[in-house]
């Protein structure tokens, strides 16, 4: 039998290395190739048995992870001390005994335990730039000579490039992991969004949006239609970003449907909710929350506000009251709601009520500056002409073009429908002449509805018109854009809204003709004038369309 | 709309009908322009006019202001309801020459 020729220096192994390293790139089975690995080297080397033990972190113990020869070690676990195996990671160096038996810190305990008779060992540390990962350790070279110090700087090196593959197959592992990890988020986002509300029809009076700013939201909302023909409706914010924070959103939404569903009052969902949160457990962390009960017969909101930015009250003549009765966030401490909650009544009246997310006030503006309670309602107001649904994506969209949002963003509006109910008019139209008379024949139908005579029917179309037509030449000049129209009755007032999404047309270049003055033009505002009571041009919102408000008496006969 | 136009002894009737917006109104007072330019007497039959808005009142106006340039003739006849509402708000009512009928016009 003839034994392979014995290399001495590691730079004669040249082969050996790019053999193991190759070994680890092409594989992620880090066992396998640390096997392999070892059973190459213990047959370069010539040595009867191998093993290789690496560092397990959490531990400190050595774990045998790859073993050669007639003894069977994997999983032997060295629990830090003596030991030749210690001594060469502690040292980081190679260590060469040639004859164990005189080598202090020889455990004879495994060769008592398999009959193995140790005569000569080689250790090398497996370590790269004083990271130590673990050490490859030889028993015993076949020709029966003990190892040599030159066998001792070629184990050294294949050690040290074993740990380096070792290193870098790590890495990749752990990409993988975080890679796992991104998909599980955008699964986790997939679900939360499933457990949002679907759109709401049209002409429901509660509608919520929410823009998610990374993947995962701690922004949830639920509208949640009773069988006595009330709506729930909840709004809220867990504290944190991320995975625990979206868990525990889900958690809180879920307990909200189940407590919904029992038709307690908010008051009490809140109180059950808080006291649910302390039996989870789920420490540090808490949810601000509203949650109501819509009437719409009686135009009616009960709400209990726990931690959470107060709601707005948008009266019908467009002045904003906060709703700021409240309690502490849920999940604070487990008496705070042994009493329940506090309710606030709010009667809409005609108004909207408004309930966001912080997202909303702490988007940042095209300056760098929040948006604030005063832009959130400039922006609230630069689009009250809008149908609900609508006006609720147009906020959110403008929050997100205008700069990068930093939190999640979610908005409702619970709206007072009953004059929708008794006939109010929203449509939007695109702005073309050819458009007019489908308008002119909506706003005729909605205005005998709403009481006009037949004459003031005329009047009211013929205002409308003319409003639309200073649209459709002096904002849009002849460019695609949308026209809202809403028609509504507030008491004996006949409220006209249009809104356009021109960029603002300046209001003191629309006055009308002088009286004397016989000539073509400027006097569709004229006709506007002359047949409304009155005729605002509001001032253009956050720079955002243009938005003319008609008001006319309607006579009772 | 709808506009026919025929002479009548040397005197051009337009007869408009239906609703004179925006979408149509350059129609209008592009014809109008047109007779107005060939120094034409005209009478514009209003009665089968459903609705007018500023637009169409703007080519009459157009229209008025260029025969009395000219000297020539330019009646507005038989306005209906809605025309009449919209002349008398522009108060337009006192600026042109208005008969009740189209043949009163003609004859006249």
């Amino acid at each position: 039998m003839t034994q392979p020729p014995v290399q001495t220096s590691a730079s004669g192994h040249l082969d050996l290395i790019i053999e193991m390293t190759s070994d680890f790139a092409q594989s992620h089975d880090i066992e396998a190739i640390l096997h392999l690995g070892l059973k190459r080297v213990c047959e370069r080397l010539g040595a009867e048995a191998a093993s290789l033990f690496l560092l397990e972190q959490d531990s400190g113990d050595l774990v045998c992870h790859a073993c050669i020869g007639p003894t069977e070690v994997l999983g032997l676990r060295l629990a830090p001390g003596r030991g030749i195996v210690w001594r060469s990671i502690d040292l980081d160096t190679p260590q060469l005994v040639r004859d164990a038996r005189f080598d202090p810190d020889f455990a004879v305990t495994v060769d008592e335990a398999t009959g193995f008779v140790t005569r000569s060992i080689l250790c090398a540390p497996m370590s790269f730039r004083g990271q130590k990962l673990g050490a490859i350790e030889l028993f015993n070279k076949t020709d029966g000579q003990s190892f040599t110090s030159a066998d001792g700087q070629l184990l050294r090196a294949l050690a040290m490039s074993s740990a380096l593959a070792l290193i870098n197959t790590r890495l990749v592992a752990g990409m993988a992991e975080q890679e796992a990890f991104r998909r599980e988020i955008a699964l986790a986002s997939e679900i939360q969004r499933a457990m949002l509300p679907p759109p709401q029809p049209a002409a429901s009076p509660i509608h919520g949006v929410n823009l998610p700013a990374r993947g995962v939201s701690g922004d949830f909302y639920e509208i949640l239609p009773l069988r006595d023909g009330r709506i729930a409706f909840a709004i809220g914010d867990v504290s944190g970003k991320g995975m625990n924070a979206s868990l525990l959103m889900t958690k809180t939404a879920s307990l909200f449907r189940c407590l919904a569903k029992r038709e307690d009052g908010p008051g009490r969902m809140l109180a059950a909710i808080d006291s649910e949160l302390h039996e989870t457990g789920l420490a540090g962390m808490f949810v601000t929350m509203v949650a109501g009960i819509l009437d719409p017969a009686a135009g009616r909101v009960i709400l209990a506000n726990a931690g959470h930015e107060p709601p707005l009250l948008r009266t019908r003549n467009g002045e904003y009251l906060p709703v700021d009765d409240g309690m502490p966030p849920l999940g604070i401490a487990p008496d705070l709601f042994a009493d329940g909650c506090p309710e606030s009544v709010v009667d809409l009246d005609g108004g909207a009520l408004y309930l966001f997310t912080d997202g909303l006030t702490e988007a940042r503006a095209g300056g760098g500056a929040m948006v604030g309670g005063d832009g959130a309602r400039r922006l609230l107001d630069a689009f009250a002409g809008m149908p609900a649904d609508e006006r609720l994506q147009a906020v959110v969209r403008s929050l997100d073009g205008i700069g990068s949002l930093r939190d999640d963003v979610t908005l409702m509006v619970v709206e007072d429908r009953r004059l929708a109910a008794a006939g109010v008019f929203e449509r939007r139209y695109s702005a073309r002449p050819e458009n007019l008379a489908t308008i002119r024949a909506e706003v005729t139908e909605v205005a005998r509805e709403l009481g006009c005579s037949a004459g003031l029917v005329q009047d009211v179309v013929l205002a409308v018109d003319e409003a639309c037509q200073n649209v459709i030449r002096h904002a849009y000049r002849g460019g695609d854009g949308d026209i809202v129209v809403h028609v509504g009755r507030e008491d004996d007032l006949l409220v006209i809204r249009l809104m356009d999404f021109a960029p603002p047309v300046e209001v003191s270049k629309i006055r009308p003709r002088p009286l004397d003055e016989v000539r073509p033009g400027g006097l569709g505002i004229h006709l506007m004038r002359s047949v409304m009571d009155q005729v605002d041009f509001l001032p253009p919102p956050a720079g955002i369309g243009n938005l003319l408000q008609m008001v006319k008496r309607i006579d009772t006969p | 709309m709808n506009i026919e136009t025929r002479d009548s002894d040397g005197i051009i009737l337009v007869s408009l009908s239906g609703e004179v917006d925006l979408s149509h109104s350059a129609g209008l007072r592009k014809r109008l322009m047109e007779l107005m330019f060939e120094r034409r007497d005209v009478v514009v039959d209003l009665s089968a006019v459903t609705y007018v808005d500023s637009s169409g009142i703007a080519g009459l106006v157009e229209a008025y202001q260029m025969a009395r340039k000219n000297n020539t003739r330019f009646v507005l006849a038989a306005l209906s309801d809605p025309v009449r509402r919209v002349l008398q708000l522009a108060r337009l009512d006192r600026v042109f020459t208005i008969t009740d009928s189209a043949e009163a016009a003609l004859k006249g």
